[in-house]
């Protein structure tokens, strides 16, 4: 593992407004322990897995900058599952790009495991699913789910793929490809593909939006059950709130446009959550005040008012008129 | 079901309606002298074929142009396939690239024939022509054919880390695969039209070569048998580079 990270923190980037408190001491003296996996000696609480601080991102937009993300602060800890739920075109994708090092912030600081997002990505550590499944049309679902050892130039751990077909109830379809399979099993097969190589880190952009309302809860349950067995530091990119109270620790709700963090809510829900907690009282508190939440972000955007937020749409709208 | 099939056997019927319709203009045209004494009946044409010496000559020379426009394909397609993966993984040479195929593309064949006998030779030109007429349709359907992938496919290669190679290998080439046998389909007539050209020249056999003897003799029969020699194995060659990829691409979309 390479021990360039402490060369890129802070002192050479002002803008981040106080990053962790004690990162400096640790860029000049690195933790001589190099599993990211330990906790950090000097705090009590768990070590941040992924960390945004002060995010900004910009999109060029037909020459206008459209803000997708506005001085986001985010921190996931280490075998904490993270519901990030806002509207669609709240930015809450990009966060997740961010953290993949698919992106680039345009201001701020995105550091997974206090290392840069590429550093993992490149270790073969990290896991991702999609909305859309990305399962390779031509190859069977269990050469899909083995594409990961395939890509880190790894043997295929034969077993490996079996035990991961069986924890998503895809081992009858190993040879099926995926147009053969129906929406919510080829999801099932994203995700196994994500888990092939036990990372440290998944993250999941909306990996059941494009499925019926039934299946979607069941799968649901299902990662569940399988987060619940296996405690990967999880960030899951949703706009239902159901599904972001049943997975997580912790919910983190964004406004749109420009995203912001507006409301972080704890889950102390008990696990292992099933169909039963779904219709317990408690759970319909949880969900309806975070409904309302995201209910309010939308009135006022669209009610007239004339703070800040009626520029914000003014230039939404004319972007819209183009 | 029924529907489909009822539809494949109206195109079906369609097609040999059209084509006895189009032999049997090509008769009365013929056998009316409507357009003078260069048009022959089809049936005369045929005649020719009960000449033993004609029907080998024939023969010889269609295998002659199909061995060519193969072997010209064949390199063509692969050079082309090569230099589009090349533009891939090096992009700093892509612009290059387009612009030397495009500018390879505007230069016409029958300009570069003298060209290729005084370096390759006339035997050698003729699949080096068919090369070249297939190549541009090639370079650009791999060319876009590896950006076929889909963005959410290039990005979870991308977040598991995946190299350059890689996926090239695992995603861009089979990705590919659709267009590039598109591309052949499109090649292969071209491939026969360029080994025609290149036999042109003075190729020792060949279609192209029993072309230009039939025109320069009156022989209007012989002429007329190897143009539908020369059309025959263009059409041939789509219909099973077509068969090929309708095998085939629906494995890789």
């Amino acid at each position: 593992m390479g021990k360039s990270a402490p060369a890129s923190i802070p002192p050479t980037d002002p803008d981040t407004g106080g990053g962790p408190a004690g990162s400096t001491e640790e860029g000049t003296a690195p933790d001589p322990d190099a599993d990211p996996r330990t906790e950090s000696a000097d705090a009590g609480s768990p070590r941040a897995a992924l960390e945004l601080s002060g995010v900004t991102k910009h999109f060029p937009l037909r020459r206008r900058n459209t803000v997708a993300l506005d001085g986001v602060d985010l921190t996931v800890e280490q075998g904490e599952f993270v519901s990030l739920l806002g509207p669609s075109g709240c930015g809450k994708s990009t966060v997740l790009r961010l953290l993949a090092g698919l992106e680039e912030p345009t201001t701020g600081r995105v550091r997974v495991h206090d290392r840069p997002p590429a550093a993992l990505v490149n270790d073969h550590r990290l896991g991702i699913a999609f909305q859309q499944h990305a399962l390779l049309p031509w190859a069977s679902i269990a050469d899909n789910v083995a594409l990961p050892f395939r890509v880190a130039g790894r043997p295929v751990d034969r077993a490996r793929v079996t035990e991961l077909l069986r924890l998503t109830g895809l081992e009858e379809f190993a040879e099926a490809r995926p147009r053969q399979l129906s929406g919510g099993m080829r999801q099932r097969a994203a995700i196994a593909r994500a888990l092939a190589l036990n990372p440290e880190v998944l993250l999941l952009d909306e990996p059941f939006g494009s499925l019926d309302a039934v299946t979607r809860r069941r799968l649901n349950f299902e990662l569940a059950r399988i987060w619940s067995e296996q405690r990967i530091t999880t960030l899951l990119v949703t706009h239902d709130v159901e599904e972001a109270v049943l997975l997580a620790n912790r919910v983190v709700v964004l406004t749109g446009r420009p995203g912001r963090v507006r409301h972080v809510e704890h889950i102390d829900l008990p696990r292992p959550r099933g169909g039963r907690l779904t219709r317990e009282p408690r759970f319909h508190e949880v969900v309806d005040r975070l409904t309302a939440l995201l209910d309010g972000d939308l009135a006022s955007r669209a009610g007239a008012d004339e703070g800040a937020t009626a520029q914000t749409g003014r230039r939404w709208l004319r972007r819209r008129g183009r | 079901m029924r529907t489909v099939r009822d539809s494949r056997v109206q195109t079906a019927l369609l097609v040999a309606v059209g084509a006895v319709l189009a032999l049997a203009a090509m008769e009365a045209i013929g056998r009316f002298q409507l357009l003078g004494r260069g048009w022959p009946p089809l049936s005369q044409v045929l005649d020719i074929l009960h000449t033993p010496a004609t029907r080998t000559l024939l023969g010889r020379s269609l295998r002659t142009t199909a061995d060519e426009a193969g072997l010209g394909l064949l390199i063509g397609a692969l050079v082309s396939v090569v230099v589009a993966v090349l533009g891939t993984v090096l992009p700093v040479l892509q612009a290059g690239l387009d612009r030397l195929a495009a500018v390879l593309n505007a230069v016409p064949l029958i300009a570069l024939g003298p060209l290729l006998i005084a370096t390759v030779g006339r035997e050698g030109s003729p699949a080096v022509i068919a090369a070249l007429a297939v190549g541009f349709v090639m370079f650009v359907s791999t060319t876009s054919g590896l950006e076929a992938a889909s963005t959410a496919h290039r990005d979870v290669l991308a977040a598991l880390g995946a190299s350059r190679t890689t996926t090239l290998l695992r995603l861009r080439l089979p990705a590919a695969v659709p267009m590039v046998l598109d591309g052949l389909t499109q090649a292969a007539p071209a491939a026969v039209l360029g080994a025609i050209v290149g036999e042109w020249f003075g190729a020792p056999s060949g279609l192209g070569l029993l072309l230009v003897s039939a025109m320069q003799n009156y022989q209007t029969e012989l002429l007329w048998a190897a143009g539908l020699a020369a059309a025959l194995l263009a059409i041939v060659s789509y219909a099973v580079l077509g068969t090929v990829r309708s095998l085939m691409a629906w494995r890789f979309r």
